[in-house]
């Protein structure tokens, strides 16, 4: 990359849209219209002054605080070195890397690669069903083979898509009669000398929910961890306004990765922005984490949490406790999926669970397929 | 109203009316004013966003025209409504005339039964450019912040019935947004952007000295002190500029000289809402 310098420009406006594309190299968001801006306000005379020049361009180029912090990095950078420590300054500048630079997801992470036991095989076959897909649904997600786990992605991803669309429908039908709608009784009743013979109805507006999912990636998930990821995809389709995060021993926002809408650069970016794919889990912290970070921001208007972890937490439960009930006090309602309540005989004994339990509104299992589709009546009426 | 050359010009002015402006912040008002450009402010809640709209409609001695988002936020509330009761008398008292039907509608689909709501009010007025002031985006549906879009490259509106009002003057539009949510980067692109933060001690002193004038300094510099430490703290409800401002004068309504405990007790309702907040300064200061 040819980086051209300020001082290497022959005039302003030459500075000012080599700075442009040395911006946008870097990751700013800037078009021909910012540039366009930027050179009409540098002609408006208030340069030379540095302060003024550096505020106008700061607030033509960047769209948020992190921008603004982007910015001020490249502005000097650009505008302030001279020949001599350029050279020092080399390769110092990496802001923003790239997402895509990770390129070898590999599904082994999510324990689809692991060469099963025979025995677990054997119980994956008892389960009884109707035709090959519909055991499939029924399996227990740790417990199939590589081949099946194959197919049935085929069919989640049919499922899943069918579900999305099914949200999106019955939210319009749902609401049949609505408020009177005035204006086009009013304009109907003028042939009829006012008399409002016809009255128009409109349906309300569906409400847009907001949606804020965890999911457990630790070790003890591993297996669960590709369908629920897939699941969390599916939902997006239908809450516009969903936010995502995986969780170990820390936590990690997705929601930019799902824009992919590609399962395969979600896996990619998750593996690429968790350093504990498979590790212990610290729920309580992670939560409290997002409490700090992101709570004041998202918790607002009542979104509905979903938490999709097995509760096996291995970190400070009394946290655990509290920072979910802070959630809790805010939302809407609170959702915990737990794979291993599928298992027979399950009770919510390991202690992430108990000191989770009171505040959640419901307790799922979310072991198999069906059991996830099956959340599709409780997230509508969310 | 002397001709802008300067952002300091607006500066002096923003004093003088009791704002107490930093330069970035001047500049991008500058550019607001030259460019023609909407300025999107985002910062916490209380730092004074929605009062930099007002002072700027002071010094262009123009009217201010606000328009408070909120969920469900629709066309009818910010654009235009029909005066249905109005229009539904208007239907009756023209029952004896013998006009047209076509002549009819017309009339109580004219301008006289129109009720207009604060973004038509800004594009259909007549003297000068006034300044719109679009407050709490980020409240809104992400629908209307389409038809916002809209509305900020033509400032046109059209209403099916009497046709397109198109804006003589095209007014100054402020945005601001607490950043609940992230605005969509489209709206962001057509605005100018400036994030306002909190002030340090020394200006936000100023800020309350020019608004309480007769304060005593030395309470003055215990209260902001004591405030920028609050905000350090993990609060539920990181306390604003005039959240201290509240206080200050809460103190000085009282007659405390200095902030002592029986003071601090007294009156830490007025900088801290929410229990916990309260309860958790308690244990940590004293």
């Amino acid at each position: 990359m040819g980086r051209v310098q300020a001082f290497q420009a022959g005039s302003l406006s030459e500075s000012i849209v080599g700075f442009a594309q040395f911006a946008r190299e870097h990751g700013l968001n800037i078009g021909i219209q910012e540039t366009q801006d930027a050179l009409v306000a540098a002609g408006l005379g208030i340069l030379p002054e540095r302060q003024p020049f550096r505020h106008m361009l700061r607030s033509l180029f960047c769209t948020s605080p992190e921008e603004i912090l982007v910015f001020d990095q490249l502005f000097s950078l650009y505008w302030n070195t001279n020949p001599i420590d350029l050279e020092q300054r080399k390769g110092e500048v990496s802001i923003q890397g790239s997402v895509n630079k990770k390129t070898n997801a590999s599904l082994v992470m999510l324990g689809k690669g692991n060469a099963r036991l025979m025995a677990e095989e054997e119980e994956a076959k008892h389960t009884s069903g109707a035709n090959e897909a519909e055991r499939l649904k029924k399996t227990d997600l740790s417990l199939l083979t590589a081949i099946e786990a194959e197919q049935l992605e085929e069919i989640a991803r049919k499922l899943c898509r069918q579900m999305a669309v099914r949200m999106r429908r019955r939210m319009k039908s749902d609401t049949k009669a609505g408020r009177l709608f005035l204006r086009k009784t009013i304009h109907s009743s003028i042939s009829t000398g006012g008399e409002p013979f016809r009255l128009y109805y409109r349906a309300r507006k569906p409400r847009k929910q907001r949606l804020i999912v965890f999911l457990d990636v630790s070790g003890s998930m591993d297996k669960y961890s590709l369908f629920l990821l897939r699941f969390i995809c599916a939902l997006r389709d239908h809450f516009r306004q969903l936010e995502a995060f995986v969780f170990s021993t820390s936590l990690k926002r997705i929601t930019r990765g799902l824009q992919a809408h590609q399962l395969e650069t979600v896996l990619r970016n998750i593996e690429g922005h968790t350093d504990h794919w498979s590790s212990g889990t610290r729920i309580g912290e992670c939560l409290q984490q997002f409490n700090d970070v992101f709570g004041k921001r998202m918790l607002n208007g009542s979104p509905t949490v979903l938490i999709l972890s097995d509760g096996l937490d291995t970190g400070d439960v009394a946290l655990l406790g509290s920072a979910l009930q802070r959630i809790h006090s805010r939302a809407r309602k609170t959702i915990w999926l737990n794979p291993l309540k599928g298992m027979k005989d399950y009770q919510p004994l390991a202690r992430g669970m108990q000191a989770a339990l009171p505040s959640v509104d419901d307790f799922r299992s979310a072991h198999n397929l069906e059991s996830l589709l099956e959340l599709e009546n409780l997230l509508m009426h969310a | 109203m002397t001709e802008l050359r300067y952002p300091a010009q607006l500066g002096e002015f923003l004093d003088s009316h009791r704002y107490v402006a930093d330069e970035d912040l001047l500049t991008s008002l500058f550019l607001l004013l030259k460019l023609h450009k909407p300025l999107l402010l985002e910062g916490p809640p209380g730092v004074g966003k929605t009062e930099a709209a007002l002072v700027l409609s002071q010094w262009l001695n123009t009217p201010l025209i606000r328009l408070q988002c909120y969920e469900g936020l629709d066309v009818n509330a910010a654009v235009y409504e029909w005066n249905y009761q109005k229009q539904l008398l208007g239907i009756r008292l023209q029952e004896t005339s013998s006009r047209p039907v076509d002549e009819q509608e017309q009339k109580i689909f004219s301008e006289e039964y129109l009720l207009k709501r604060p973004l038509l009010q800004a594009i259909s007025q007549v003297e000068g450019s006034p300044v719109l002031l679009i407050d709490e985006l980020d409240r809104s549906d992400e629908e209307f912040e389409a038809f916002l879009l809209e509305l900020l490259s033509a400032f046109q509106i059209t209403i099916p019935e009497l046709g397109t009002y198109r804006a003589v003057h095209k007014p100054y539009v402020i945005l601001t947004s607490n950043r609940t949510r992230e605005l969509s980067d489209a709206l962001k692109r057509r605005c100018l952007y400036h994030w306002i933060g909190y002030p340090g001690l020394e200006k936000e002193m100023a800020i309350v000295r020019k608004r309480l004038p007769g304060i005593e300094e030395e309470l003055l510099r215990s209260v902001v002190e004591k405030v920028q430490f609050f905000r350090e703290q993990k609060l539920v409800k990181t306390p604003g500029i005039s959240e201290t401002i509240d206080w200050a004068q809460s103190l000085q309504v009282l007659g405390h000289r200095e902030l002592n405990r029986k003071a601090i007790d007294q009156t830490l309702g007025a900088i801290l809402k929410s229990t916990e907040d309260i309860e958790l300064i308690r244990k940590h200061s004293w």
